[in-house]
């Protein structure tokens, strides 16, 4: 067993003194979960997400995890991250692109029965046809889950939120699943510096007794409890009951934005916000905007950057104010549909402002000369 | 569970309702009963909904009355019409999805043999046989092929009950059911058989027509998944509902399929199980 | 956001959460009236107001006073139980949350997935809800803004409930005592 001491969260993320690494994405998930104090991890095989659980069972051997297996497939997996966490422990997994989609009603089930599962998501496209490289279309499938959604950017994001996760998601007020997302590939099999903690050090336990429900180990009441029983309209139960419950579950998704604020500095990250012409992005697409800011500059036009973190909650407020004075949005995107575009013209003044592109898909790199392209186009309007 | 939870807080003792004095005063926490005891004792089952005549409601108040510790058992169910008696049971118990009960319970199970090292947690999974032999199969043949220390019981009334009684897997071939309008093309499925290859230590096929011969069934499930491996035990619990009997035939059609081997009882007992038992059950009387 | 006001209902068909409508949950030593943070001291004697203006005040108490379950509860349950009695308040507790069949009892027991017929049968017009799972009290507390017009309290030991008329945080022994203090002087001064 490995010599660690609890710190603080507060500690952990702003006064421990951090090394420089140069890892994978993959690496960074085993270097979080190494210092996140974590009970059960759970796993099941997909490409780009295989290497992070592979690792996670090494330190498992190692005796930072207490229990690992690996499941039959990734709605069982799922499942029994789910009975785990009922039973009142912290547990992670990962998965991405089609185990994803083959998992897809746990995740409402999760957000529903309030169960603070940290998930990793490598996203990668979505069959058919099957391709392993990334594409980001798998979170428009997972907006309306109530699951929390954090996107990193790259590597160093992926170690931080993942750490974060776990704090913001068991608050008792919020104690809903957090899903991390970042790029198959583009995040996870790239080496990057990756500023890490020292590893002697470890979050605080999970306490299930804080949670805002009961914990099924028959040793807290009541003991006539069941997680979770049919709600349903009739003459017995209200018809608002399951439709209240719905709605306490938005709520709590709310009540994670003053942690998103505490532990993550906010739901967003502004880069030069007074530019008329402004990329919106998260996970590379930041990355690819970054560059294109480089060359926009070299050209003598002014960029600003909005960076989203959290995706839900969503920065409705944020992006509204961000954008009032702007001349165009661009959102740049790795998925065919557009779902980030989507979500901000709905919360904007003036939407037809809003750029909903560049987009590639499919695995496709995304140029920062096609993000250029935009900014050229607005910079001359 | 700790004895402090089945005391009142004195503040409030006076308004708390009947049913939980009762439990207090005559529930089975701790007192070791048995199915004999049945009628002197408070069950765990307060209420349910379940039609007249339900062999599964049977069954579920006979497993009840038999668990060997129900202050440390949790249960995990699934969709079906056992989860419409869950709410109403005096236990901490799990309604999965549909299928992923043995998932939910490997996870479960895990988690509080971590918390509690040194005390019994009994998991134990009651599906239908929808649940168990269809939708579900794999994840509970996983569960066996791991060797988690988990007691599965199948609820079998021979078809999707909860739903309107369409054909499921555990459907004698030929019934004419819902979604099954010229007969079931294939043969019941052999799931006690597949559970002896799959790794269960004990495997048994019961119905609810000899109570005690039961309880010894669910007791034996139960303690050999604490020490030994996985357990299946498969009831065989009539629905007048729909198929179309009434009510008051349903333990006569149970005897009558065990009588000419329609239903076939069987048990199936490793020998590290048996080695197991034997020291348990030596010496004591059973019927 | 406008700011939206949690006031006692009937609020409608299906009031929306409040937390969603842009109200936040306080800060330790400060709390929630009517969706707006007050310091804490504000908002017991806005509690206080209430329960002696009731015509037909109730308290809730849920399974984590009920039971004994671990140190501390039967000490915090005394407090709540004399609070209530000396408020000249009733009590009817909710020992689980799970939707019973037939029906609930109203006159004896609240339930969340049904709340509003308790309120009705008993013609409640102040509630204090407390010991009571915080997802469940929410669940309840919608459901009682929709349906009634009854004005619910909820004293949380955890970070507080938006959907209560008034909620305080992190409330404990200190709390109820300090409200059990203020209401025995109130009445001795009327």
């Amino acid at each position: 067993m490995p010599e660690q001491r609890i710190v603080s969260p507060e500690f952990m993320f702003n006064e421990a003194a951090r090394e420089e690494q140069f890892i994978t994405g993959s690496e960074a998930v085993r270097e979080a979960i190494k210092r996140a104090n974590v009970d059960m991890a759970i796993s099941y095989p997909i490409t780009p997400q295989s290497e992070s659980m592979h690792l996670v069972g090494d330190i498992y051997a190692e005796g930072y995890i207490k229990e690992y297996y690996r499941g039959e497939n990734e709605f069982a997996v799922m499942s029994s991250v789910a009975g785990a966490a009922m039973g009142g422990v912290r547990v992670f997994t990962a998965t991405g692109g089609p185990g994803t989609m083959r998992a897809l009603e746990m995740f409402p089930t999760w957000a529903g029965a309030r169960l603070p599962i940290v998930c990793a998501f490598f996203t990668r496209g979505i069959n058919s046809p099957l391709t392993i490289q990334p594409d980001t279309i798998e979170m428009a499938h997972l907006l309306d889950t109530g699951m929390i959604m954090l996107h990193a950017e790259d590597a160093q994001d992926l170690y931080d939120m993942i750490l974060k996760a776990f704090i913001i998601a068991e608050q008792t007020e919020v104690h809903l699943p957090v899903g991390v997302f970042a790029d198959g590939f583009f995040v996870t099999h790239t080496r990057d510096k990756v500023r890490v903690c020292p590893v002697d050090i470890k979050l605080p336990a999970y306490l299930p007794y804080s949670a805002p429900v009961p914990v099924m180990d028959m040793e807290n009441v009541p003991i006539r409890q069941m997680r979770d029983p049919f709600v349903m309209k009739s003459n017995y139960v209200s018809y608002a009951a399951h439709a209240s419950w719905q709605q306490e579950v938005m709520a709590a998704a709310e009540r994670a934005r003053p942690f998103i604020h505490k532990y993550l500095g906010g739901l967003v990250e502004v880069e030069n916000p007074a530019a008329d012409i402004l990329l919106l992005a998260g996970g590379t697409a930041v990355c690819q905007s970054r560059e294109a800011m480089v060359m926009a500059r070299e050209e003598g036009i002014e960029v600003g950057l909005i960076k989203l973190k959290s995706v839900r909650p969503f920065p409705g407020d944020e992006l509204r104010a961000l954008t009032a004075k702007a001349k165009a949005v661009i959102v740049p995107e790795f998925n065919r549909v557009g779902w980030l575009s989507r979500e901000v013209r709905n919360v904007v003044e003036h939407p037809d402002r809003i750029v909903a592109g560049p987009r590639v898909f499919g695995g496709m790199t995304m140029p920062p000369d096609l993000i250029m392209a935009e900014i050229r186009r607005y910079a001359r309007e | 569970m700790s004895k402090q939870m089945l005391k009142m807080t004195s503040a409030f003792a006076d308004v708390m309702p009947a049913e939980y004095a009762e439990l207090v005063q005559s529930g089975p926490f701790g007192k070791g009963y048995g199915v004999a005891d049945l009628g002197s004792f408070k069950e765990l089952i307060e209420e349910h909904p379940l039609c007249a005549g339900c062999g599964l409601a049977l069954a579920m108040r006979l497993i009840m009355a038999s668990l060997p510790t129900p202050e440390d058992t949790v249960v995990v169910g699934s969709t079906g019409c056992s989860s419409l008696a869950f709410p109403q049971i005096a236990l901490h118990n799990i309604h999965s999805l549909f299928g992923n009960q043995n998932a939910v319970a490997s996870g479960l199970k895990r988690a509080l043999k971590l918390r509690f090292p040194d005390k019994h947690k009994d998991v134990l999974v009651i599906a239908g046989d929808g649940a168990t032999a269809d939708i579900g199969l794999d994840m509970v043949m996983h569960s066996w092929f791991r060797g988690e220390n988990i007691a599965t019981i199948m609820l079998d009334n021979e078809a999707y009950a909860n739903t309107g009684g369409q054909e499921s897997g555990m459907s004698p071939e030929g019934c004419v059911l819902n979604m099954a309008p010229t007969g079931k093309k294939f043969k019941k499925i052999a799931l006690p058989e597949i559970a002896r290859e799959a790794g269960c230590a004990y495997v048994a096929s019961v119905t609810p027509v000899q109570p005690r011969k039961l309880e010894k069934a669910v007791r034996r499930a139960i303690l050999v998944a604490r020490e030994v491996g996985p357990t299946y035990l498969q009831i065989f619990v009539p629905c007048p509902t729909n198929y179309k009997f009434k009510p008051q035939e349903t333990l006569a059609k149970a005897k009558q399929k065990e009588k000419d081997q329609t239903y076939p009882l069987r048990e199936f007992i490793t020998p590290e199980a048996q080695a197991f038992l034997s020291a348990l059950e030596g010496g004591r009387k059973h019927d | 956001m406008s700011q939206y006001r949690v006031m006692a209902g009937p609020e409608g068909y299906l009031p929306p959460a409040a937390a969603c409508q842009g109200v936040t949950l306080p800060e330790v030593g400060w709390a929630l009236v009517e969706g707006r943070h007050v310091p804490e001291q504000e908002a017991l004697s806005a509690i206080v107001d209430k329960l002696l203006n009731a015509k037909r005040p109730f308290f809730f108490p849920g399974p984590n006073l009920l039971w004994e379950w671990k140190e501390g509860v039967a000490a915090k349950a005394n407090a709540l139980r004399k609070l209530a009695d000396t408020a000249g308040a009733r009590v009817i507790p909710m020992p689980d949350y799970r939707p019973k069949y037939p029906m609930i009892n109203p006159a004896i027991e609240i339930n969340p997935n049904h709340p509003n017929l308790t309120i009705w049968h008993n013609k409640i017009d102040v509630c204090v809800f407390a010991g009571v799972h915080c997802h469940y009290a929410n669940v309840a507390l919608k459901i009682i803004r929709g349906g009634t017009d009854c004005y619910t309290i909820a004293i949380c030991g955890e970070a507080g409930h938006e959907d209560a008329n008034i909620s305080l945080r992190n409330a404990g022994i200190p709390q109820i005592e300090a409200l059990t203090a203020m209401v025995a002087e109130r009445r001795r001064l009327s």
